[in-house]
């Protein structure tokens, strides 16, 4: 299976007044198969965020080459990083970050709207996607109204709304009891192996891991195939 | 397309922001109105009486008392004039810059005004043929015949081919509406010749109209006929300015630019509040950029969102306007009846309230839209 995502001896460092002050991403490979859920595990500051924003075109290397379908992201434009954005890559974010003021449907909505798409088509596909994540009949509450598994659920619809290859997830159960991560994580799962979704989760909590085609670690920037023995007992199970 | 629905719930979302951009459109556009309306209600109730006239000045000789007691009086403007001889509006003719000088006879007696006027006079005159509206107007050839007045006609009623009594009797062709702000207005109007025969004053008027080339020079010209007729009385419109009341006349060109400023004031307001939403909405932006808003996208939201509260501002600051200038322009003038009765708030200026309140709300919006459109997307995410 061809790889949907690699990223070649890509380094991000920031500075200041000219001076390194962090290395946040160290020398990393990584490649991602078509279909493959991928888990980073690793401690918070090991520079699995800023490794996603670069898998989600957000954020561009230092030095190295980050390959997203076959586009070298370093060499496309401003406009074909939004429609990068917009079409091949879904964010799930911890935080959720969906819009206060909005409602279940129309934090979706946000999604579809900038596509161009007829906004009655893009309520019925919003519709559509919420009943997919169980939130049929919540649709109008606003995120307030919501428990915090909603809100990700939320956020989860609002991730496939564009129908895109990869979906990337930045701690996606962090702030919810085991149970509700478990049962976004069932969710997550389901589209990875019913609809070929390629996932790449970045987590520090260690039952995530069951969920994965493959483990990956991460510490001080740099990326492992297996597990630091030092750093095994800092993940929760 | 981006969706209304979330830049009004924005909108509302930030309550003290909005109440504060949308009061500083409001108050910026109510102004505008209400300035314009005071300085068009100022106008009409100054130059506005004489332009009803076609003229830019009034020539008499006032008397302090009636000079012919017991058989009438010859009055203009409410004073008592001394009737002179027509000759001089030949010379008044002559004076650098006058146009035109127009003679009139007003005779009273009791409460009904005679006026002698030159029916070939259509462009200045106390009543011109568009003031006729039953009947026709008089011809240079007429004699023994009038217009009467609506009102008079009404209450003693006359119409068309009645017969009007002044001293004599005459045939009614006419009946007419003065123009409500104009200052010299009679019960019963008559070809010049026959005025002067009925009060016996041939040769004799006590008023010319007079009009200038340019009414910028009205103040040189007045005071080169005062000068040429010493013992004469020319009344130009800042002399009825001087009797006119309730607002300080700040001329509409001034009301423009004052209410501009205004405007520059509320947007440069609007500027720094949309700055301080951006600021507060970071992440949220970051998040818009993540899920595939471009930069544009980012930008017409916030201009969106910044002209709307200009929309609500215009709007309010309309009614406002509309309302502060009803009562304004009943105050301008109260002593002539107000300035309503001129002039009404205008719709026109109304609506280009309205779009300047909008425009400024784009332009509010704008430079913070670039702040927001500029954001790093992944710095914005990691904003706090």
């Amino acid at each position: 299976m061809k790889n949907l995502i690699e990223m070649l001896n890509v380094s991000k460092v920031y500075y200041r007044k000219g001076v390194e002050v962090i290395k946040a991403l160290d020398n990393v490979n990584l490649q991602v198969a078509e279909g493959e859920f991928v888990t980073i595990l690793g401690p918070s500051g090991s520079g699995k965020t800023t490794l996603l924003n670069m898998l989600g075109a957000l954020d561009r290397p230092t030095s190295g080459k980050v390959i997203l379908d076959g586009s070298e992201i370093s060499k496309l434009s401003e406009a074909e990083l939004v429609k990068l954005r917009r079409q091949k890559v879904g964010f799930i974010f911890q935080q959720y970050n969906l819009i206060p003021t909005l409602s279940a449907i129309e934090n979706v909505d946000v999604a579809l709207a900038p596509t161009g798409v007829p906004k009655r088509e893009r309520l019925e596909r919003a519709r559509e996607l919420l009943n997919l994540v169980g939130l049929g009949k919540r649709m109008d509450h606003l995120p307030s109204e919501l428990s915090g598994g909603e809100q990700q659920r939320v956020a989860i619809a609002r991730a496939f709304a564009n129908e895109p290859k990869i979906l990337l997830m930045d701690e996606p159960t962090g702030v919810l009891d085991t149970k509700t991560g478990r049962e976004i994580m069932e969710i997550i799962r389901r589209a990875n192996k019913e609809r070929g979704k390629t996932v790449v989760a970045v987590t520090h909590a260690g039952y995530v891991r069951g969920y994965s085609d493959r483990l990956l670690f991460m510490r001080d920037g740099k990326l492992y195939e297996r597990e630091p023995s030092e750093l095994g007992n800092q993940f929760e199970e | 397309m981006i969706p209304y629905s979330y830049a009004l719930r924005e909108i509302s979302r930030r309550k003290s922001r909005t109440l504060s951009n949308v009061a500083g459109f409001a108050i910026g556009i109510a102004a505008l109105v209400t300035l314009v309306m005071a300085a068009r209600g100022w106008e009409a109730c100054t130059a506005g009486p004489l332009r009803a006239l076609g003229a830019d000045m009034i020539f008499i000789y006032s008397a302090p008392i009636s000079p012919t007691p017991g058989s009438g009086c010859y009055i203009a403007l409410h004073l008592f004039t001394y009737p002179f001889d027509i000759s001089i509006t030949k010379g008044l003719s002559e004076v650098p810059g006058v146009e035109r000088v127009v003679p009139v006879l007003m005779h009273r007696i009791r409460a009904v005004t005679l006026c002698g006027i030159d029916p070939a006079e259509t462009v200045t005159n106390v009543i011109l043929p568009s003031d006729v509206i039953e009947g026709r107007y008089l011809t240079p050839d007429d004699r023994g015949v009038a217009l009467v007045d609506r009102e008079y006609a009404a209450q003693y009623g006359l119409t068309v081919g009645s017969t009007v009594t002044y001293q004599r009797d005459f045939e009614v062709v006419g009946i007419v509406k003065a123009k409500a702000m104009s200052i010299i207005q009679a019960t019963i109007y008559a070809n010049l010749p026959d005025a002067q025969e009925v009060v016996k004053a041939p040769g004799q008027i006590n008023v010319a109209l007079i009009r200038v080339e340019d009414p910028r020079k009205v103040p040189l010209i007045s005071e080169a006929i005062t000068r040429s007729w010493p013992r004469s009385t020319v009344i130009t419109a800042s002399d009825i300015a001087t009797v006119t009341t309730g607002v300080i006349n700040i001329g509409e060109e001034t009301a423009w630019n004052i209410s501009l400023a205004l405007a520059a004031i509320a947007i440069l307001f609007g500027v720094k509040s949309q700055l301080g939403a951006v600021v507060e909405r970071t992440r949220e932006i970051g998040l818009l950029k993540a899920i595939g808003w471009s930069n544009a996208d980012i930008m017409n939201q916030i201009v969106i969102e910044s002209s709307l509260q200009g929309l609500i501002g215009g709007i309010l600051g309309c009614v406002a306007g509309y309302a502060a200038s009803l009562y304004v322009l009943s105050t301008i003038g109260g002593e002539i009846g107000g300035a309503l009765q001129f002039v009404n708030v205008d719709p026109l200026l109304l609506i280009i309230g309205l779009i300047i309140a909008v425009l400024s709300g784009v332009a509010a919006g704008i430079y913070p839209a670039l702040k927001a459109a500029r954001l790093a997307p992944a710095e914005a995410l990691r904003a706090l």
